[in-house]
């Protein structure tokens, strides 16, 4: 740790993390956790957060971008496979693909581990309840998988996605401590968004400058989420810099802020406004706050996320407006729940509660009366017995430039 | 689409820089390599993100392309791509997260329940998809599809794309081009910045920064920094914090820069202090190799023989050289070649013209003590390879 700020995650961690993920194979009847060879982000980039999802549990189990995991429910060490031989400080030992087909080498791993007739807790071969909630189709490669079921007739593969998923929903102190980081970055991106963002200026410029800022302060790259457009009008979605567009007066920037430290990601959303505040505006933004603190008491051990969105909406009605709930969790990518009640959204929360240790990102809605006037703002909390904190202390409100 | 801020303020995703005209050109080519192959349709699968956006400019489609000439039917996700639409495919369907039904449908309604159906990317290719010897179909839904269409043959088709993709046309030159360009705006930054003291973070930061407000895509930067002389610096992909450059520390790189998917990526390494003698006799013989390379790199020369050339020409001439190119393109694309991939099964493939590459030769001294890599984007022409980007060859020495 260096000023509260972890430079990598130490062994204690790793053997939280797999100790973790075994226990909840056991409860599970599982004799092993099989990460096998998952898509790559590019190929499959249904959304920058489903991309960094794709390799997320192997990167949560091994700390590699990369790697195919057998990790016996027993307490032995996990076999890894990779494309190299880049073993780390969690592992020193990589059996190294060498760019030819991963499948025979997770064969032998699974072999190795005594797995020929086990019962196998396949890790993302589809949505989990807390991760790779938005992939449905999960996101295990198909060749290399179905030439290891081939090859292992007499095991039993069973989706394990949850065994794993769990183990990331529950934060150690170190994880927590990497996510406060990132969020702290995220929220100097959004400092230098705020100080770049005029009428006139390239939006490839401002997409540059705000990466650049976080990547200077230690992120990995997660694409920057501008929706600009008028105020009154259409904002439309840019996740790359868009060529030849420059800012207008009366822009709105609506933007999903990214940063990612030691894998983890934080995100800090703060919408921007290329000229005054109108007033009909200025209601719903002050419901917005109300609603985001409503949440931030909401958010304690034991709540349902049903009593969270309740309350939100019948806080906004009695302003005579809407509310709408809009939070998730956080880690590797792809994490959830996800609980969006502005477009229906909501995925499998049986068996889920608001823990402590847990980090979501809250970012409610608050809508005017005819549905005209819509604003969301927000960021990363932490769950403590109290109810949620920021990880970073911002004020919710929209940011005018005049 | 105009993506300024014209009259009408929009700012919605169009195809890119890439007309109606470069649609249907890459449709028609890979339609007549599917009737060569006896397929009925190309189905490109979910999880094949790179292929899906040659054929419909979306970031992750899934698209049958019956090869009758039909159009083909393209399925996105709300989500993923936001609902956007564009003129190459003003009407795609959504998913809805549904994918296995979709796509299943999508093959019923071009009426492909017992046809010949050539997958993209269920494996690696010769020329795409290079470094996914397991391809890169997503299983859960591929199964699922298959499942419910069992009277249909599902065999691999990925160079059925993978060549059409091989030949670059007049637009797609002019992105790698401009892509070209904007690596090498990039470059100058990292030559700007790269100094003793600075952190090797924060240069990876500006080069990056440099990228996107000059309008690329995002494309992880690859830089490695070490004693010159060091048998092998570490890698980095993501901004190394904490690491202090120092004199006589050589930074190599690549440079990617994306625009309309196209991946041009440019290599130039720096040197923060003085180049010894003994280094510049290998840049000399790097230079060299580049050069005779580019000149026999004409339409018809079978890949193996400009291996063979490039292997043995450092030899004759007291040192060592060893090929290093790969194809360029939307991403992932081939031949790969490298020291680590010799190219045996893709000797064959003729280099033909339009095809478009990233051409960076080893130079090495005879006991391979000094390597030295240079190179960057360069198009086939009948008269050899033709350079995309201007800077002039050599280490960058800032002294």
């Amino acid at each position: 740790m260096d000023g509260g700020v972890p430079r990598g995650f130490s062994l204690a961690e790793r053997d939280r993390r797999w100790a973790a993920v075994r226990a909840n194979a056991a409860a599970a009847g599982f004799d092993c956790i099989f990460v096998p060879l998952c898509l790559d982000p590019i190929n499959l980039n249904l959304s920058p957060e489903q991309a960094r999802g794709t390799r997320s549990d192997c990167r949560y189990l091994t700390g590699l971008d990369n790697a195919a995991v057998v990790l016996p429910t027993d307490g032995r060490a996990p076999i890894v496979v990779a494309d190299r031989d880049n073993s780390n400080a969690w592992v020193s030992e990589v059996r190294a693909a060498n760019r030819r087909s991963w499948a025979p080498l997770m064969v032998e791993a699974l072999r190795d581990a005594g797995m020929e007739r086990a019962r196998i807790g396949v890790s993302g071969l589809r949505n989990g309840t807390v991760s790779h909630v938005r992939t449905t189709s999960g996101v295990v490669n198909h060749r290399a998988f179905a030439e290891v079921r081939r090859a292992l007739p007499n095991a039993i593969f069973e989706d394990g996605t949850d065994a794993v998923g769990f183990a990331r929903y529950r934060k150690g102190p170190e994880e927590i401590a990497a996510l406060r980081n990132a969020a702290r970055i995220a929220a100097a991106g959004l400092d230098e968004l705020t100080a770049v963002a005029r009428p006139g200026v390239a939006v490839t410029e401002v997409y540059g400058r705000v990466v650049g800022r976080m990547l200077e302060l230690g992120s990995e790259y997660y694409p920057l989420a501008l929706d600009i457009g008028p105020l009154d009008g259409e904002q439309h979605r840019h996740e790359d810099p868009p060529i030849g567009m420059t800012l207008a007066a009366g822009d709105l920037i609506i933007n999903e802020t990214d940063a990612v430290y030691l894998g983890l990601i934080a995100q800090e959303d703060q919408p921007i406004v290329l000229g005054p505040v109108p007033e009909a505006w200025k209601p719903v933004i002050e419901l917005q706050a109300e609603l985001y603190h409503m949440g931030l008491e909401l958010m304690k051990p034991g709540a349902s996320f049903a009593e969270i969105t309740r309350g939100v909406a019948a806080r906004a009605e009695r302003a005579g407006m809407q509310g709408w709930s809009m939070l998730h969790s956080r880690g590797y990518g792809n994490d959830g729940p996800l609980i969006n009640t502005q477009d229906g959204r909501q995925d499998r929360t049986t068996g889920v509660q608001v823990e402590p240790n847990t980090v979501w990102m809250l970012k409610p809605s608050a809508v005017s009366a005819d549905g005209r006037i819509k604003f969301r703002w927000g960021g990363c909390v932490l769950v403590t017995e109290k109810g949620a904190e920021p990880l970073v202390s911002r004020i919710p409100g929209l940011v005018a430039i005049a | 689409m105009d993506m300024s801020r014209g009259a009408e303020h929009d700012t919605r995703p169009a195809a890119g820089p890439y007309s109606l005209d470069e649609r249907d050109r890459r449709w028609a080519l890979v339609r007549q390599r599917a009737a060569e192959a006896g397929l009925d349709c190309v189905f490109v699968p979910l999880g094949n993100g790179i292929d899906g956006r040659y054929l419909s400019q979306y970031r992750s489609a899934c698209v049958v392309l019956p090869t009758d000439s039909r159009p083909p039917i393209v399925i996105i996700d709300s989500f993923a791509d936001r609902a956007a639409r564009n003129d190459w495919i003003p009407e795609p369907r959504l998913a809805n997260r549904a994918w296995g039904d979709a796509m299943t449908r999508a093959l019923r309604d071009a009426g492909m329940e017992r046809a010949r159906i050539g997958v993209v990317g269920l494996q690696g290719g010769t020329v795409s998809h290079a470094r996914s010897p397991d391809g890169v179909v997503v299983h859960g839904v591929y199964e699922e599809v298959t499942r419910r269409l069992p009277h249909a043959t599902f065999v691999d088709a990925t160079d059925v794309v993978g060549f059409s993709r091989y030949v670059k046309s007049v637009e797609e030159i002019a992105c790698l081009t401009q892509a070209a360009a904007i690596a090498e705006g990039a470059i100058d930054e990292m030559i700007e910045c790269a100094r003793p003291g600075v952190d090797l973070g924060v240069v990876y930061a500006r080069v990056v920064q440099r990228l996107l407000a000059l309008g690329s895509e995002y494309h992880p930067l690859a830089m490695t920094a070490g004693p010159l002389g060091a048998y092998r610096a570490t890698r980095y992909t993501n901004p190394p914090h904490g690491k202090m450059l120092e004199p006589n520390t050589i930074i190599t790189n690549e440079v990617t820069a994306i625009v309309g998917g196209q991946n041009a990526q440019e290599d130039q390494p720096i040197l923060l202090g003085p180049i010894p003698d003994e280094w510049r006799r290998v840049v000399d013989l790097q230079r060299e190799v580049f050069e005779a390379g580019l000149e026999r790199m004409r339409p018809g020369t079978g890949i193996g023989e400009l291996i063979d050339f490039v292997n043995g020409y450092g030899e004759k001439r007291g040192g060592k050289t060893l090929m290093l190119m790969h194809g360029r393109g939307l991403g992932d694309d081939g031949p790969l070649l490298s020291p680590r991939v010799r190219g045996e099964n893709v000797r064959d493939v003729p280099i033909l013209a339009g095809t478009a590459w990233v051409w960076k030769p080893y130079g090495m001294s005879a006991d391979e003590r000094i390597q030295f890599v240079w190179g960057g984007d360069v198009v086939v022409t009948e008269t050899g390879g033709k350079l995309l980007f201007k800077r002039p060859h050599g280490l960058v020495s800032l002294t």
